[in-house]
């Protein structure tokens, strides 16, 4: 990994809390599905997701894994790790979650992994050449503007989504792998929409917008330029509020385990999600998990109502069916209102 | 390999019928496999995996969708090959999959090339291979299960034909059961092997109630009775074929064998027959290309009516009215032969049937979209427009992007886009005899193959709307945007595009470029104005150029043009006669070969066929619209594609 390229500081973005929010769920709990966000240009997208990058916590894997197995987890691992792990034949390091890019020029052999060519034409043997999606294990694989995605692709995506696993049955290669990574995907809607079964997977959904306020303004311009012009300078008067993020993340992903619920949440999620008329089960599992992670996040050991009401606002706007002619906006009050009743 | 823990299938909450489909199938392989259609996240792979847990000896092989042709079938191992210089048959998914359970998630989005491979062999048990000098075949016996989405398109009928049961899931309405699914969801994320642990008491007892009914299994006699009830059972629902009273059987023989008994009764029949008739019941139309029907017998016009005048829509009503339909079935066989079958109380039957009944009634709905679709579809069956395969959107492209499915060998003198896999399979016997230059492996042109791949396409639609200060030209506008955001908005079309030009006064304007963003739709064209003259040769001349533009950025695409005019053109820009224009350029799209349509809105007394010339000119459908809808727009567009 390239370091030169200075990535601006996720703390020093302006407002922009729900995104924010979001992203740091998704560190804290790899299991939510990822994030969606929707957005005009300009609205510092791109720029949180990559800003992520510094704040990823450390974690052990398998030394010289290309899938970043993790020794402690026999059953995510991949046919190598696997075999070292019963023989007692691996060191443990430890690495930083990483943002692994997913173009969207991608062809599908990269993506899934493909014949290794060189190896096969030099050596006459067959070779699996991984691709994007066995670096993207147990890190976030980001998409940037994921709605002009090719169909195939996005095929793919699905596929391993689903299982978490990565299986290759092409040109001569057949080859399983862990595959399991938090989606995080930006667009602007004015390019169209996604296909509705990749908006399911991911597991939250932001629409962000632009600062409102002038004085809000104000301050994008100012840090940005101030970053511009002294990159190390301007990362240092962050450093603090970095820090401390960092910490609170490394934090929350070790309590999230503690965190425990009232059944009758359960119940509440199920009646939102029934008045709402939301498909499957997906919206339910997520929205649970959401709010424990909004609560580990915060360091509490119960689960509130209040984390609830807070997780539906990230799982439901996308998963609602949606009629022509119907207005988002009003979709969107919709379920503050339907929420509010049912949490009471 | 990966993945040891699955959610155990005991601990699924509910979806009865998957559980029942899958559970038959491995007791009786001769079922025909199953396919599930349903909502996301509804636990349709999670049981699949499940299913195979119970059992010691079938294991789950996957089909994923990046699946080449020579991974499915088998082919010549390379490596061996050169090594070697002998064709050696390297197995492909196919041998994996003999004597397990080969699982397909969305299958409908497979390759129609890979779809028809794999139900040859799974009808036949057997996979065949004759190509690039090998001649080899073994024993492909498996059970097939395959997952989709209906929101992403249907099968072809022919392939859902070949599974032997077909099942549709739903998510769960009770809250409490809902709640209890994220809790067992929850607590297994927590902790797999201490959740599978709590379930292991009902996963071995379940497990050796499948392994008795497997033992049992030939031992379930078949009487003549339950043949002929099956047989009057489908062809009361009006079924083709002959698979489907064979299907019944099989999974009437699972089910007696999982209940414990040697004998079919006639519950066995009805319970087999709700789920293997569903997708093969003939539509009404008989559409080649119909989707998967509801899964209610089909009745005769003059019971409907009955049924109608009798009781409305209560269901109910409609399955004790269904109900006499079997029992007649019943009574039949019992008549002509001596039954075997121990007697059925009737209010046995009534639980099972009003389950069938309501399953019936739940699905209606559905099946009318999908059913647009199909009358989508069957526009490339035309062949006017495209080379595709029939299936809606999916084709053979010749860009370089899509799905990497088969190879071939090269036109002549075209050679780009090399399969690397093929050509090295086709060089590689001949290595040892070559000279090779300090490589593993040299290859000559004649080994060279090239992909074929295959890309899904969306119509692109493009209004070309008259809004000139003729009447209703308001009114007009309104039905257009209705139409052409409710178009982009049907999650069944996503692929779709949609593009308006809008003509009045002295020219031509694209008001909405081709987009799929609901969202830009609904913004340009929240004010359209109308009024003026009628420039329509300007406004066919436009659609034309955009649909040029369209191809130089997207080779495959297909255009579709829709003019909402009644041909009273009455501008030309070059002071010629404007009519005359219009159908020089309607001539320029009839040699572009552009798919037209033409919605006539000519309400005037006396009509002057306008549009009517202008749509033989352009070899474009012509439909005549009094009053001008989105839903009536939407309609005829659908129709005619």
């Amino acid at each position: 990994m390239k370091k030169n390229i200075k990535i601006y500081p996720f703390t020093a973005i302006v407002g922009q809390e729900k995104m924010k929010l979001a992203l740091i769920l998704n560190v804290i709990n790899p299991s939510l599905g990822g994030v969606l966000i929707r957005g005009e240009k300009g609205t510092a997208k791109s720029t949180a997701v990559r800003a992520l990058a510094d704040l990823l916590p450390e974690r052990d894997q398998v030394e010289a894994c290309k899938f970043s197995c993790d020794p402690l987890n026999t059953d995510q691992a991949c046919s190598e790790c696997l075999e070292k792990i019963k023989n007692d034949q691996f060191k443990t390091v430890q690495t930083k979650m990483k943002v692994i890019d997913l173009p969207v020029s991608a062809t599908e052999d990269r993506v899934v992994g493909t014949l290794d060519i060189e190896h096969a034409i030099k050596k006459g043997e067959k070779r699996f050449e991984a691709g994007i999606l066995a670096q993207a294990n147990r890190n976030i694989l980001y998409v940037d503007e994921v709605n002009l995605l090719d169909d195939h692709v996005v095929d793919i995506l699905l596929d391993s989504a689903a299982m978490g696993v990565n299986t290759i049955e092409r040109e001569g290669i057949s080859y399983t792998h862990p595959a399991k990574f938090t989606l995080v995907g930006t667009m602007n809607p004015e390019e169209g929409d996604l296909r509705p079964q990749l908006l399911d997977r991911f597991g939250l959904v932001v629409d962000v917008l632009g600062e409102g306020d002038i004085g809000q303004r104000v301050e994008v311009i100012k840090r940005r330029l101030d970053f511009e012009k002294e990159s190390d300078v301007f990362h240092q008067g962050f450093n603090q509020e970095q820090t401390t993020l960092a910490d609170t993340i490394q934090k929350a992903v070790e309590f999230l385990p503690d965190v425990s619920f009232d059944d009758q949440l359960l119940e509440i999620i199920a009646k939102i999600s029934t008045a709402l008329g939301v498909d499957g089960h997906r919206a339910d599992i997520v929205m649970m998990k959401t709010a424990m992670t909004i609560a580990a996040y915060h360091g509490r050991a119960e689960v509130t109502k209040e984390d609830v009401k807070e997780a539906a606002g990230y799982v439901l706007p996308h998963r609602m069916r949606k009629r022509p002619f119907d207005d988002s906006q009003f979709n969107q009050s919709s379920i503050e209102e339907i929420v509010n009743e049912l949490v009471g | 390999m990966i993945n040891n823990t699955v959610f155990p299938f005991v601990a699924v909450v509910g979806q009865e019928e998957i559980k029942n489909a899958l559970i038959w199938n491995v007791i009786n392989p001769q079922i025909g496999g199953v396919l599930i259609s349903g909502e996301k996240g509804t636990a349709k792979s999670s049981l699949a995996r499940g299913v195979c847990k119970l059992t010691v000896d079938t294991e789950l092989v996957e089909l994923p969708l990046n699946t080449t042709e020579d991974r499915l079938l088998g082919n010549v191992d390379f490596e061996h090959a050169i090594r070697f210089g002998e064709r050696r048959f390297e197995a492909g998914i196919l041998k994996k999959a003999d004597g397990n359970l080969l699982y397909v998630d969305e299958v409908n989005l497979l390759s129609d090339h890979l779809v028809k491979s794999l139900l040859e062999a799974a009808s036949s048990g057997e996979n065949i291979i004759e190509r690039e000098g090998m001649s080899y075949r073994h024993a492909s016996n498996f059970v097939l299960v395959g997952s989709m989405n209906p929101e992403e398109g249907g099968l072809r009928p022919q392939f859902l034909d070949r599974f032997g049961l077909y099942v549709e899931v739903k998510g769960e309405v009770d809250t409490r059961v809902r709640a209890e699914i994220v809790r067992r969801r929850i607590d297994y994320e927590r902790n797999p092997l201490a959740f599978e642990q709590k379930w292991q008491d009902q996963i071995v007892e379940m497990s050796n109630r499948i392994e008795r009914a497997r033992e049992d299994l030939s031992k379930v006699v078949v009487s003549d009775n339950a043949m002929q009830l099956a047989a009057s059972v489908v062809d009361e629902a009006n079924c083709a074929g002959h698979r489907a009273e064979l299907v019944i059987i099989e999974t009437a023989k699972a089910i007696a064998a999982m209940d414990g008994r040697k004998m079919l009764n006639i519950n066995d029949i009805k319970e087999a027959a709700k789920y293997a008739l569903p997708h093969r019941i003939r539509d009404v139309y008989d559409q080649p290309e119909a989707p998967p029907p509801p899964p209610e017998p089909e009745e005769s016009e003059e019971q409907q009516e009955q049924e109608q005048n009798e009781s409305g829509n209560d269901p109910e009503d409609r399955s004790e009215q269904a109900d006499d339909q079997v029992d007649e079935a019943e009574e039949n066989p019992e008549q002509e032969s001596d039954s075997e079958m121990p007697e059925d109380p009737a209010d046995d039957q009534t639980e099972a049937d009003d389950d069938f009944f309501q399953g019936g009634e739940e699905t209606l709905d559905a099946p009318e979209q999908i059913f647009q679709i199909a009358r989508w579809m069957s526009q490339t069956d035309k062949g006017t427009i495209s080379k595709g395969s029939g299936k809606r959107s999916l084709m053979v492209t010749s860009s370089l992007q899509g799905r990497y499915v088969r190879n071939r060998c090269p036109v002549k003198g075209e050679i780009r886009d090399i399969a690397i896999d093929a050509t090295l399979r086709t060089a590689a016997p001949y290595q040892r005899y070559r000279e090779k230059n300090d490589m593993a492996i040299a290859i000559n042109q004649s080994d060279i193959r090239v992909k074929i791949r295959e890309k899904r396409t969306g119509n692109t639609i493009i209004f070309v709307v008259d809004a000139s200060g003729s009447m209703g030209a308001n009114k007009r506008m309104k039905a257009v945007k209705g139409a052409a955001i409710s178009m982009l908005n049907d999650a069944y079309q996503k692929r779709d595009k949609v593009g308006m030009i809008v003509f009045k006064n002295h020219s031509a304007e694209l008001v909405l470029g081709v987009t799929r963003s609901v969202e830009l739709a609904e913004k340009k064209l929240t004010a359209l104005p109308t009024g003026g003259r009628t420039p329509l040769a300007a406004g066919l001349n436009m659609a034309v150029e955009v649909v040029k533009a369209g191809k130089i950025k997207d080779k495959d695409m297909l255009p579709v043009i829709v003019l909402i005019s009644d041909g009273r053109a009455t501008y030309s820009d070059q002071g010629k006669d404007a009519f005359e224009e219009a159908l020089k350029a309607a001539g320029r799209i009839r040699a572009e070969k552009i798919k037209t349509i033409v919605i006539d809105t000519d309400q005037s007394f006396i009509k002057l066929n306008l549009a009517e010339k202008l749509a033989v000119q352009m070899d474009a459908d012509r439909y005549q619209i009094e009053e001008l809808q989105a839903n009536s727009l939407m309609t005829a567009v659908s129709l005619s594609l």
